[in-house]
């Protein structure tokens, strides 16, 4: 035990090393951000394979994905089919391979998509304020109120079952919490004292709006952007496992997996590996994600 | 107090409406005559006519959505296409399965992310922290579809110890509630981690060590209840994804609860069905959202609402 | 603190709730629990009836072709061939005009729940599948009563034409004679309810076992949604209680699963309709090659061509489509030749079926030169349409289009959803699509008139565009002198399918069924459907 007056000699800093059992140290800190930093690394590399396979899966893939051929039905993975082949006898590595292709996009485009609106829909929302304000937040409200899956499939039923409309859907269940936290970083940077300057020399609306608040929302942004990805991927996965998602022949994974699901107990195979693959990429998102989010956590404590 | 409660439904009201609003225009503005499919290959076109100007179909839209609102307050959600039975009647059956399997995997995620968290928080940079956070990691970037049918693959038909599918008893819940709880525990396990971190290194802490207080005593007397405050709030907005979540989890383990309603409700285009389960849905998370704001502001006096 | 308290109290919903749920499904099950169920015959069905309600249903009369009766029924009196026999009618006496029905009901036979038939039930059954509050999807069936069309239009709250005589017997006067009348009243759709129970069970009729009641062979026992229902046996039937104890239909919508259900003895009956390409295997397989019942099908596959869509208006060009398709090698291939070429509307075991009907041949080079003279030399592409997940479909569809292809016609198959298929169908919008059909009746009205009356025609996509042959076939309707009758019938049929090329016959297919062996006296029934009536089967275990 430490006594009382011997405290008062330490430092602060001392005094929190030597108190905090926790293994709080330099050198530990270090390691961890390290680490971090590898995984994010290992995520972003993944992610650059994952794109190279979408742009060139015809090139690389062994067998066409469409390809059926009744007598090579449920095959173990084997040497021809390292993966082995699903119920119509296609080769299930070519498959997942093509499957990049639906996965990345429909992780990047609703994404950026969504974005897009919600950022515009959320500046102008509290840089106008007033009635712009309430209508646009109102609808917000609404649209948050819905459970972000249950959303998708209404919309999904209402458009029909096809991958362009889930890009659609996907854009259209997300802007809302983008809005709300461009919003509220449009109102807390508007009373800044530049921005009043700007708005009292005459400077337009949009030019203030996209020179002085848009950089400043830019890091909740990119927060919001790297969370995003991976639930989009998710998502459409979901939607195509119910059925009304992407529809057959489509090399979507989560399709994969519902068909597959038939055969779990002769030929778990066909279900496995595609969410193998969805795992990976959803990983891959996540850790760097988590790599960009702690990088830019210093600037986001200004 | 109350008065906040009070407010805070009174403004979830017009959301609620809205909602169904929305969800009514969009599955009404679906081309496709209810009555052909239910007459399949039997149509007869006369008939059709009859039948469509009986059930009102054919009504302008807004005088259908005013008597779907006005019915709905009366507690009837119209008949289902497929099953002919009262909507509502199908949604009372089956919300019970719903609510056992959402708080179970909510109890999943307590009794699991939590520990871990408070684990990984204190052993931290440890194997153990990186085992745990490794598993919530997993968790949150797992399809829950597939986790399921993994769980199905080894537990049921390798070891056979758990049964595929149904509702029937204790053990049919154990498979679900994990499968559904698993993300919920991750998000519960990352945030009791990196909340406690945070408290732990506030000054009161320091000021309790450097008293002498055995670690243990640090933890659980005072960091402990300040960092799990953000955690029930979230644990509260779960609901959302846990409803959500379970729509697939239904599907799977064929649980007969709303969420496999609202699943084969789209896959049969039964819209008054699936109208109904998708404002029921909606209406229990309104709710949660509620509860969860009523929790935080009761749990923590520091925050005022007024 | 407050924290623990919270804890808690949120494991005791949870431990509560879900005792809940576990004590409620243990009482289901309990109830599900029959008397002997080796005595039971295991049936499957792909698709769960949504109602057991007649007048609410249009397909799916497995349950009311059991529980219930009617006035008259149809019965098969040798192979190919059925007549009408008396089920609650005793015996019935038609007017010199075709147009007053008197009906000698049965006295005597009890209702499920004790009560005892009369009259007045009939008269209550017809009027409720009229009565525009029941919303009832079968009326095509009842509204050539007179009076029927203002019961229906909500102007009048009687039927005019439907009049209790006395306790046993009632009197039904039609608006114009209607010759399939009786043969009407014998499909599920004339089924006979009890108007005290039917009455007092509201909207829960066809829907809670407890309360749809009949005078049946069999009691509607239990049901549980998505898994099975149970009809026992009703000892008091006044035919004679049947041998079995009960029939449980599981609901199967997986083919696979059926087969191995079947195979494992967890179901009794197997029906080949379901999954056609086991029929090679059953009849090969030493187990079960004599266990297989075969019975001809009042019905026929066909193709409907849409007149509305370019080059299809073009009568040279559906000639061409007939005379492009190998219907011997689809029959062989696909159904392994169980069954017979089809040449006309009405297929074989139907009354007014023409054997004489001139056969459209297969003669390829014959359809390129028509299309050739049409102006389509090197063909043109059309566009089938089918609901999404119908391998069965598909194949002959694929079949087809390699077959179009060799006259020069570019087929693509579309898939949709049902729900989409089905309504752009009674547009009139459908592509040219493949089906087939079963008799409801023994009448050729059940077939030339569905499918070639004006109205119908569209709401089938056919958009046939022939006045007359749609006026004949409703003046046919009126007609009492059968042989003049089916003479007409023929001359439109020949006009639709030959001069006008208007569609497409196939073939009618046998109906195939694998039984455990212990299952005896299963016969197919007169109109080879898969929903049939069961009392007449026993259980020899």
């Amino acid at each position: 035990m430490i006594k009382l007056e011997d405290k008062q000699m330490l430092s602060d800093q001392e005094l929190s090393e030597k108190a905090d059992l926790s293994g709080d140290t330099f050198l530990n800190e270090l390691w961890y951000a390290i680490r971090k930093n590898k995984m994010a690394m290992a995520g972003g590399i993944v992610i650059i394979l994952l794109i190279l396979i979408a742009l060139f899966a015809s090139y690389i893939s062994p067998y066409d994905p469409y390809h059926v051929d009744l007598d090579m039905q449920l095959q173990k993975p084997s040497a021809e089919h390292w993966l082995g082949t699903d119920e119509f006898g296609r080769d299930l590595l070519t498959r997942i391979m093509f499957g990049t292709r639906i996965s990345l996009a429909i992780g990047l485009i609703p994404t950026i998509l969504s974005l897009f609106i919600g950022t515009i829909l959320g500046m102008v929302s509290g840089y106008y304020g007033k009635r712009t304000d309430f209508i646009i937040m109102r609808i917000a409200d609404v649209v948050l109120a819905f459970p972000e899956l249950l959303l998708a499939m209404v919309i999904m039923y209402t458009l029909g079952a096809n991958i362009l409309n889930i890009f659609i859907a996907l854009s259209l269940v997300r802007w809302a919490r983008v809005a709300r936290v461009v919003r509220a970083q449009t109102m807390s940077i508007k009373e800044k004292e530049y921005v009043e300057a700007s708005r009292a020399i005459g400077v337009k609306n949009w030019i203030i709006m996209f020179r002085h608040i848009l950089p400043n929302c830019l890091s909740s942004l990119i927060v919001l952007f790297t969370l995003d990805i991976p639930n989009a991927i998710l998502s459409e996965a979901s939607l195509s496992f119910l059925g009304i998602g992407a529809q057959p022949p489509a090399a979507s994974w989560g399709l994969m997996i519902s068909r597959g699901k038939e055969y779990l107990f002769s030929a778990p195979w066909v279900a496995i590996s595609p969410g193998i693959a969805i795992l990976l990429i959803v990983l891959a998102f996540n850790y760097l994600g988590d790599g960009l989010r702690d990088a830019l956590d210093p600037y986001m404590k200004q | 107090m109350i008065k906040f409660i009070w407010k805070r439904i009174l403004i979830s009201i017009p959301v609620l409406l809205g909602v169904i609003l929305i969800t009514f225009i969009m599955l009404n503005v679906v081309p496709g005559d209810p009555i052909a499919l239910m007459m399949r290959e039997h149509i007869k076109p006369d008939v059709v006519a009859r039948v469509r100007a009986q059930m009102h179909l054919d009504d302008p839209a807004y005088i259908r959505f005013f008597r779907y609102v006005w019915d709905a307050m009366h507690g009837d959600f119209g008949t289902s296409y497929k099953l002919m039975r009262p909507v509502s009647e199908l949604l009372y059956k089956a919300f019970p399965n719903t609510l056992v399997l959402t708080l179970s995997a909510a109890f999943v995620a307590w009794i699991v992310g939590i520990p871990a968290g408070i684990l990984s928080a204190v052993k931290k940079y440890s194997f153990i922290d990186n085992f745990f956070m490794g598993f919530a990691l997993m968790g949150v970037s797992m399809p829950v579809f597939w986790a399921g049918l993994l769980m199905q693959y080894i537990f049921s038909l390798k070891l056979g110890w758990l049964p595929v599918s149904g509702f029937n008893g204790w053990k049919y819940v154990i498979m679900p509630a994990i499968v559904l709880g698993w993300s919920s525990a991750g998000i519960v396990a990352r945030l009791t981690r990196s909340s406690l971190l945070e408290v732990m290194r506030n000054d009161y802490i320091r000021t309790a060590r450097a008293k002498g207080l055995q670690e243990i005593f640090v933890l659980f007397g005072h960091a402990l209840k300040n960092s799990l405050l953000p955690v029930v709030t979230v644990m509260a907005i779960q609901v959302a994804t846990l409803l959500s979540g379970a729509v697939i989890t239904e599907s799977i383990f064929g649980v007969p609860g709303i969420g496999r309603i609202t699943v084969s409700a789209i896959q049969s285009r039964d819209m008054p069905l699936l109208q109904g389960a998708v404002v029921f849905t909606t209406f229990l998370v309104i709710i949660g959202n509620i509860i969860a704001d009523v929790l935080y502001s009761y749990l923590d006096p520091r925050i005022k609402y007024n | 603190m407050y924290k623990k308290h919270l804890l808690l109290v949120l494991a005791v919903i949870f431990a509560f709730s879900f005792i809940f749920t576990g004590c409620s499904n243990k009482a289901e099950e309990a109830g599900n629990q029959a008397a002997n169920p080796d005595m039971m015959l295991k049936v499957a069905l792909i698709v769960e009836p949504p109602t057991a309600d007649v007048q609410l249903t249009t397909e799916e009369y497995g349950i009311p072709l059991n529980c219930f009766d009617r006035l008259v029924e149809a019965e098969t009196i040798e192979p190919g061939k059925s007549d009408l026999v008396p089920g609650l009618a005793e015996k019935w006496d038609i007017s010199a005009d075709g147009l007053v029905y008197t009906f000698h009901l049965r006295k005597g036979v009890k209702f499920h729940n004790g009560e005892e038939f009369k009259a007045d039930d009939v008269l209550y059954t017809f009027d409720r599948m009229l009565d525009p509050a029941t919303k009832a999807l079968n009326t095509d069936f009842l509204d050539m009563i007179a009076g029927a069309k203002d019961r229906m239009d909500g102007k009048a709250d009687s039927v005019s034409g439907l009049k209790v005589i006395d306790d046993y017997t009632i009197e039904i006067t039609l608006e114009k004679p209607f010759a399939p009348f009786l043969a009407n009243i014998a499909t599920p759709a004339g089924s006979i309810y009890n108007r005290k129970a039917t009455t007092a069970a509201g909207t829960d009729f066809g829907l809670k076992p407890e309360l749809t009641i009949g005078t049946g062979p069999f009691v509607f026992k239990s049901w549980t949604l998505n898994d099975q229902m149970l009809i026992v046996s009703n000892k008091d039937y006044f035919k004679g209680a049947p041998k079995l104890e009960g029939v449980i239909f599981k609901i199967v919508p997986d083919p696979e699963t059926q087969r191995m259900q079947f195979e494992t003895g967890e179901l009794d009956v197997f029906d080949c309709d379901n999954a056609r390409s086991q029929i090679p295997y059953f009849e090969g397989s030493e187990k079960w090659k004599a266990h297989i019942v075969s019975g001809p099908r009042v019905g026929l596959h066909y193709y409907c061509i849409n007149e509305s869509i370019k080059p299809l208006d073009d009568v040279r060009v559906r000639k061409a489509l007939q005379m492009a398709i190998d219907r011997e090698t689809l029959l062989e291939k696909l159904f392994y030749g169980k069954g017979i070429i089809a040449n006309g509307i009405m297929p074989i075991g139907l009354v007014g079926h023409n054997p004489g009907l001139e056969k459209i041949s297969y003669d390829p080079v014959k359809a390129k030169a028509l299309l050739a003279e049409a102006g389509y030399p090197d063909g043109f592409s059309m566009v089938i349409s089918q609901i999404t997940d119908r391998p069965a479909s598909l194949k002959m569809n694929e079949a087809i289009q390699s077959m179009l292809a060799e006259v020069g016609i570019k087929l693509e198959i579309q898939q949709m959803d049902s729900a989409s298929w089905f309504a752009t169908r009674l547009e009139g919008k459908l592509p040219s699509y493949y089906s087939d059909w079963s008799a409801d009746f023994n009448d050729p009205d059940n077939f030339m008139y569905t499918f070639f009356y004006a109205n119908n025609s569209v709401a089938r996509s056919f958009n046939y565009n022939n006045q007359e042959v749609s006026d004949k076939l409703v003046s046919a309707r009126a007609m009492t002198v059968p042989e003049e009758r089916y003479k007409l019938y023929q001359e439109l049929e020949r006009q639709i399918v030959l001069e006008d090329a208007a569609w497409i016959p196939l073939f009618s297919l046998d109906h195939l069924f694998v039984v455990q062996p212990k299952v005896k006296n299963f016969q197919v029934s007169w109109n080879g459907w898969s929903n049939m009536p069961y009392k007449g089967i026993t259980i020899e275990p």
